[in-house]
């Protein structure tokens, strides 16, 4: 057990020593290079608002993720969803303006979730009915995506002065409020918290989460204990979708209150990376999705105070993740047993399997 | 000489070899017997390379192996032929046998000369390749295990080390199979056999090291023991042979009735052709028959994950099935043991209420199921891989019964299991008919069939043929298998 909260901590320590000597070798300073990262995720108030909103697409769409991935479902179409999700929430966001407060946002966000998991649906049926492989389609809508999202702020959703591709602002009672203005804390994050504890409580409680995990494990097994593979692949990717979609409607209802080309700086790519630090525990995606918008918000500080190039905050990211994934190995656990020996404690407490009476 | 000297291996909290000492001479055929859990396999893997011991080592001709690298073993002249095949299913027997010492190694892979350099060999060893660009999927297991010696062979070890390689095959094919490690044996090689074959290794061994919990208990020879007496050995205590009387007497009303079934493959061959039969309440009813004639898509059929292409079969009251792949169809070997009782789904149903499940009343349900069936494991957090074969078939069963079906399927379920797990399996599955449920057993071990069995039928070329209930003779019964007419 404490392995497992020293693990991510020890993978960070080792990726700080690597990135050290990469900046010292740039001729900059570690530490004040790492202050200044720190100080721009925590340093203030506004700064860990900040990570907070970075961090909360990450959520929805590190949720995304892991809950295909438990089944096996390989969607790396959560950008895609994502984008889905936020095109039919800008879409319906403006016309909420007569609508209460409390009606407005369950609208603007269930349209989003209806986007993605119709997104989602599709590569699901695809795989469920026609054997396409649902790597191949979740990438391929991604592209139709992106470019949907291009042809309505061009085209049909476009603002009506036709200067700016962009969509006209949703309406204000869509729009979930910040709290404590002017920083943007928002009910987002609050969200995307609650669903990633019925994910964990959808995976781990539930009979269909136990089959979806089944059917991740061993499809074939699940195959031949009646476990419905096409509708549980349909279902799940629908649901996957609908909550990378929920983020595009957040991220539309909270911050940016209205469509533009390129939305998502790749989120639901980044998720994969999330989904997997958090090794596809929806609980654990909260802390691994904080982890990389911290990086990302801290980075921005970084520029600006140690005159770190952009580049370089993105190679910084891509080690830490790799160093983590790493760790995250059986050659970890012989590791440890190297250095500690083997698990002694619990093994002296029960009688060795083969002592055991047989029959 | 190979010597495993001291040889310790453990696993998390088991120890599976104990101070293991063992050797074998050139010309020598050394079986190495001992039930499941006994460690055969583990020393099979320190001594192929692919497992390193925490104490001991193994020494070749008086060199020290180097610990943990299969390569390393390999280029010492050790090659192991593994107990689940270890052969890429949807790559032709060429490419499989193109990793193995067959390749020329040029700089172009030559599957020309690897197909001819392997017909050579084999044809030495007395027996014929399938025509070229086969793939391995369909092929039969005796064939898939003559592939695997076949692969082991062309790097010319002067050590092949053989797990269980006969548990797979017919009578005819078993004797075929035997002759093959003699002429190794010819050849001044060492033969290391591992098998729980009492009767396999006293007809072919020179030397018999028995295992038991990880602990060498006896070396002999044949000549010196007999069956009875290396049980006795492996096992520590007397095997009580199930009664069979009680599943042959009383029949009841027909349970599963299968009418007209037929399966084709996509090219229109058929699979299965017209199969009618019908298993009674009370009733242990055995097919028979050399696998790959249609065993494996009938128990597909029935389980519902494929779909006939005519017939139907009837089935009143709920149905279990054991399909004969522990591993791959039957348990999900990455979960926990509680995990893999709750994939029936009358089980799942049991702890599940509006949809939540209810771990605790699972995992609590698992111990009672542990302790009831004796399933060797620490608790029910336990991964299934963590358990020996026996062990994994008991929950098999133990997940069958508990799921309280009206007729229990079973594909090859003693395939690999020792006596102990076998005499236990079967008195379940009297136990379960006495009960008045109805079995459906299909093995190639006609053995089995003909101990537990009340009727049987045999299974040949997709078609079913009813026997005589008074004809039990095991050779006529083999011929049938074989796809003779009356």
């Amino acid at each position: 057990m404490l392995s497992s909260i020293a693990k991510p901590f020890a993978a960070l320590a080792l990726a700080a020593a690597l990135i050290s000597i990469v900046l010292a070798a740039l001729g900059a300073s570690p530490l004040g290079v790492f202050a200044a990262l720190g100080e721009g995720a925590f340093g203030s108030w506004y700064a860990c608002v900040d990570t907070i909103v970075k961090s909360t697409p990450l959520i929805f769409t590190g949720l995304a993720v892991s809950l295909a991935f438990s089944g096996a479902l390989w969607n790396i179409g959560a950008d895609g969803q994502l984008t889905i999700g936020a095109i039919a929430a800008g879409a319906v966001g403006t016309h909420l303006g007569d609508f209460p407060h409390s009606i407005a946002i369950a609208t603007i966000l269930a349209a989003g979730a209806l986007g993605g998991a119709v997104w989602g649906g599709i590569a699901g049926w695809l795989r469920a009915r026609r054997d396409v492989n649902e790597v191949i389609s979740t990438i391929m809508l991604n592209f139709v995506a992106v470019q949907a999202l291009s042809w309505v702020v061009h085209g049909p959703l476009m603002e009506p002065s036709r200067a700016y591709p962009t969509s006209s602002p949703i309406a204000p009672a869509a729009q979930l409020e910040f709290y404590f203005a002017p920083s943007r804390l928002n009910l987002g994050m609050l969200l995307a918290v609650v669903l990633a504890a019925a994910c964990y409580m959808l995976l781990f409680n539930t009979s269909t989460g136990f089959e979806l995990r089944a059917m991740g494990r061993n499809r074939r097994a699940a195959t031949f204990f009646g476990i419905r593979i096409p509708a549980l692949t349909v279902w799940a990717m629908a649901l996957s979708g609908a909550l990378a979609g929920l983020g595009g409607a957040v991220q539309v209802s909270a911050i940016s209150h209205r469509l533009y080309e390129k939305l998502s700086p790749g989120w639901g790519f980044e998720a994969i990376a999330v989904a997997l630090v958090a090794r596809l525990n929806p609980l654990g995606i909260i802390p691994a999705a904080l982890l990389f918008g911290a990086l990302d918000n801290g980075s921005q500080a970084m520029q600006r105070t140690q005159g770190i190039s952009p580049e370089l905050v993105q190679v910084i990211q891509g080690l830490v993740i790799l160093i983590i994934l790493a760790f995250d190995t059986p050659a970890w656990g012989g590791l440890r047993e190297n250095i500690f020996g083997a698990s002694g404690d619990d093994a002296a407490a029960v009688p060795p399997v083969a002592e055991m009476p047989d029959a | 000489m190979l010597r495993a000297n001291a040889i310790t291996k453990r696993f998390g909290r088991t120890l599976a070899l104990d101070g293991v000492d063992f050797e074998a001479l050139p010309g020598e055929i050394h079986a190495l017997v001992g039930e499941n859990g006994a460690g055969k396999t583990t020393l099979m893997k320190v001594l192929s390379g692919s497992l390193a011991p925490d104490n001991g080592q193994a020494v070749l001709d008086e060199r020290p192996l180097q610990a943990g690298s299969p390569r390393a073993a390999l280029e010492a002249g050790i090659a192991a032929v593994h107990q689940s095949p270890m052969l890429f299913e949807r790559m032709t027997w060429e490419e499989n046998l193109a990793l193995g010492g067959f390749d020329p190694g040029a700089e172009l892979l030559d599957l020309a000369a690897v197909a001819t350099r392997a017909r050579a060999l084999a044809a030495k060893l007395g027996f014929e390749l399938p025509p070229g660009g086969i793939t391995i999927e369909n092929r039969s297991v005796a064939e898939r295990v003559r592939l695997e010696v076949l692969r082991a062979l062309s790097f010319n070890p002067r050590v092949l080390i053989l797990d269980e390689p006969t548990s797979v095959l017919g009578p005819s094919e078993l004797a075929a199979f035997l002759d093959l490690l003699r002429n190794l044996r010819g050849e001044g090689r060492i033969v290391v056999l591992i098998t729980h074959k009492l009767a396999e290794a006293i007809a072919v061994a020179d030397r018999v090291t028995v295992l038991r919990r990880g602990r060498v208990v006896a070396r002999t020879t044949p000549a010196e023991t007999s069956e009875e007496q290396l049980a006795g050995l492996m096992i520590g205590e007397i095997v009580i042979q199930p009664d069979a009387a009680a599943a042959r007497s009383h029949t009841g009303a027909p349970v599963l009735q299968i009418e007209n079934l037929a399966l084709a493959d996509h090219t229109g061959r058929r699979i299965l052709d017209g199969l009618s039969f019908r298993v009674s309440a009370g009733e242990i009813a055995g097919i028979a028959g050399v696998d790959g004639n249609g065993q494996t898509e009938l128990v597909e059929l029935l389980a519902g994950v494929r779909k006939p292409s005519d017939g139907k079969v009837t089935s009143r009251g709920a149905m279990s099935v054991i399909p004969q792949n522990r591993d791959l169809d039957g348990l999900i070997l990455d979960m926990r043991l509680w995990e893999n009782l709750i994939l029936a789904r009358p089980l799942r149903e049991q702890v599940t209420l509006h949809g939540w499940l209810n771990a605790s009343r699972a995992i609590g349900l698992c111990r009672e199921l542990i302790e009831r069936f004796r399933i060797r494991a620490p608790g029910p957090d336990t991964l299934a891989s963590a358990l020996s074969g026996g062990n994994r078939q008991r929950l098999e069963v133990a997940r069958a019964i508990s799921s309280q079906p009206r007729v229990i399927v079973a594909h090859n379920i003693c395939r690999g299991l020792d006596l102990v797990a076998t005499a236990e399996v079967h008195r379940r599955i009297l136990d379960f008919a006495a009960g008045g449920g109805a079995v459906l057993l299909i093995s190639s071990d006609l053995d089995e069939l003909l101990a537990i069995c009340g009727r049987l039928l045999i299974i040949s070329g997709g078609k079913i043929r009813e026997t005589n209930p008074g004809d039990r003779d095991p050779q006529r019964l083999g011929l049938l298998m074989a796809g003779a007419r009356d």
